[in-house]
């Protein structure tokens, strides 16, 4: 018993440590480089020479529009605004057409610029659950791979949570009469049943500690 | 009801009928909750769902054959570890892959358990690992629930009808 209840203590403070370690290794919130918010590259690369100094001036370039409409995006997924991350790279923002109460600027597009040529990336982490899941883990179940995989962190909180429940389930009605009677049983070797009809406050105030045992004080009502 | 019969649970249920459909039911219910929780990778299901189905079925043994009966085929002991033991295979995925990689990779990277040549089949085997680890727990967590509970409604029962007795 001992060993076992070292084992346990230090399986708990090794989980312990785990997590706190798990903690400190979440990707920040919203990090555009952690692994699950990558944005995905579409197939557009232009000439760099002239629209740079369009878009750092805020102009959305017209081959920039046609190459996206021509890939097959919407009117109003068409970018209107560019704004300026850092040196090489830039922001294009959309205003989607849904029936917000308020028009809501959505950033949508990375423009990255790479030796000469200008690559365009899709922000938004949803895009790449749905487009780049299957390709990226071979699972053609998109819930199981976007909750055990991309939001596996998540999901280890939740089996924790089911966990702490069951514990808790266990410290409040676990019957521990239950368990008395069983010892007595196995000391007297009268089935448990007799117990209860025998006169039995004698012998269970001398064997077990009566400020513990809910069984006892019902008895000693009675008899 | 005897007194006798319903201390030790003898006597509960015992309609031939329905424990011989139950006890028939039961291993087809174990090998479906199974099923679930392998195929969640392929199909609808998973760990979560795979695991409520489990405990199903141990539901059913206790309402077919009395909670003394059912808690010796399914001893608590052995469900109290198992409880844990779900939360560690999670938790071990999770490190083996930061381990196995010499701390390149983040933590559930499924993708650097060297368990076959490619990343993206890595990371579909590992899902399938961390799914069964749900499972147990989940398994365990919920038997743990219903079997409290049952048990502390019989002793409630059985105080009750001491006293209308007397």
């Amino acid at each position: 018993m001992k060993l076992i209840s070292a084992m346990a203590l230090v399986s708990v403070i090794f989980l312990g440590a785990l997590f706190i370690y798990v903690a400190e290794d979440i990707p920040d919130f919203g990090d555009p480089y952690s692994p699950p918010n990558r944005y995905v590259k579409l197939d557009v690369s232009m000439d760099a020479d002239e629209l740079v100094d369009d878009l750092n001036q805020g102009i959305v370039p017209e081959t920039l529009v046609s190459e996206l409409e021509a890939i097959g995006f919407r009117k109003d997924e068409l970018p209107l605004k560019v704004k300026k991350v850092k040196e090489g790279e830039w922001d294009a923002i959309i205003i989607p057409e849904e029936k917000h109460y308020y028009p809501k600027e959505q950033v949508y597009y990375l423009i990255k610029a790479e030796e000469d040529k200008l690559e365009v990336y899709r922000y938004a982490p949803v895009v790449r659950y749905i487009e780049e899941g299957h390709h990226e883990t071979e699972v053609p179940n998109m819930v199981t791979y976007i909750l055990a995989d991309y939001r596996g962190y998540d999901t280890l909180g939740e089996v924790t949570v089911i966990f702490t429940a069951g514990v808790g389930v266990i410290l409040l009605l676990r019957r521990r009469e239950k368990r008395i009677i069983e010892e007595a049983r196995e000391k007297t070797g009268i089935g448990n049943h007799k117990i209860t009809q025998i006169s039995t406050q004698t012998f269970l105030e001398r064997k077990f500690d009566q400020r513990n045992c809910f069984l006892i004080k019902l008895f000693s009502k009675k008899f | 009801m005897n007194t006798e019969n319903s201390a030790t649970g003898e006597g509960k249920g015992g309609d031939v009928i329905v424990e011989t459909v139950s006890r028939l039911m039961v291993p087809f219910i174990q090998l479906f909750a199974l099923y679930v929780i392998i195929h969640g990778a392929s199909g609808p299901g998973g760990g979560f769902q795979g695991g409520v189905i489990f405990a199903a079925s141990f539901i059913l043994l206790v309402i077919a054959f009395g909670i003394v009966d059912a808690g010796d085929r399914f001893p608590e002991a052995v469900n109290t570890a198992l409880f844990s033991l779900g939360v560690y295979i999670f938790a071990g995925v999770g490190l083996l892959c930061v381990i196995l990689s010499f701390g390149a990779a983040q933590y559930l990277n499924y993708g650097f358990i060297p368990l076959t040549t490619h990343f993206e089949e890595n990371r579909a085997l590992g899902m399938d690992l961390v799914e069964i680890g749900i499972g147990i727990t989940v398994m365990a967590v919920i038997t743990s629930i219903f079997f409290n509970l049952v048990w502390k409604r019989e002793s409630e029962e059985e105080v009750g009808e001491k006293e209308e007795q007397e």
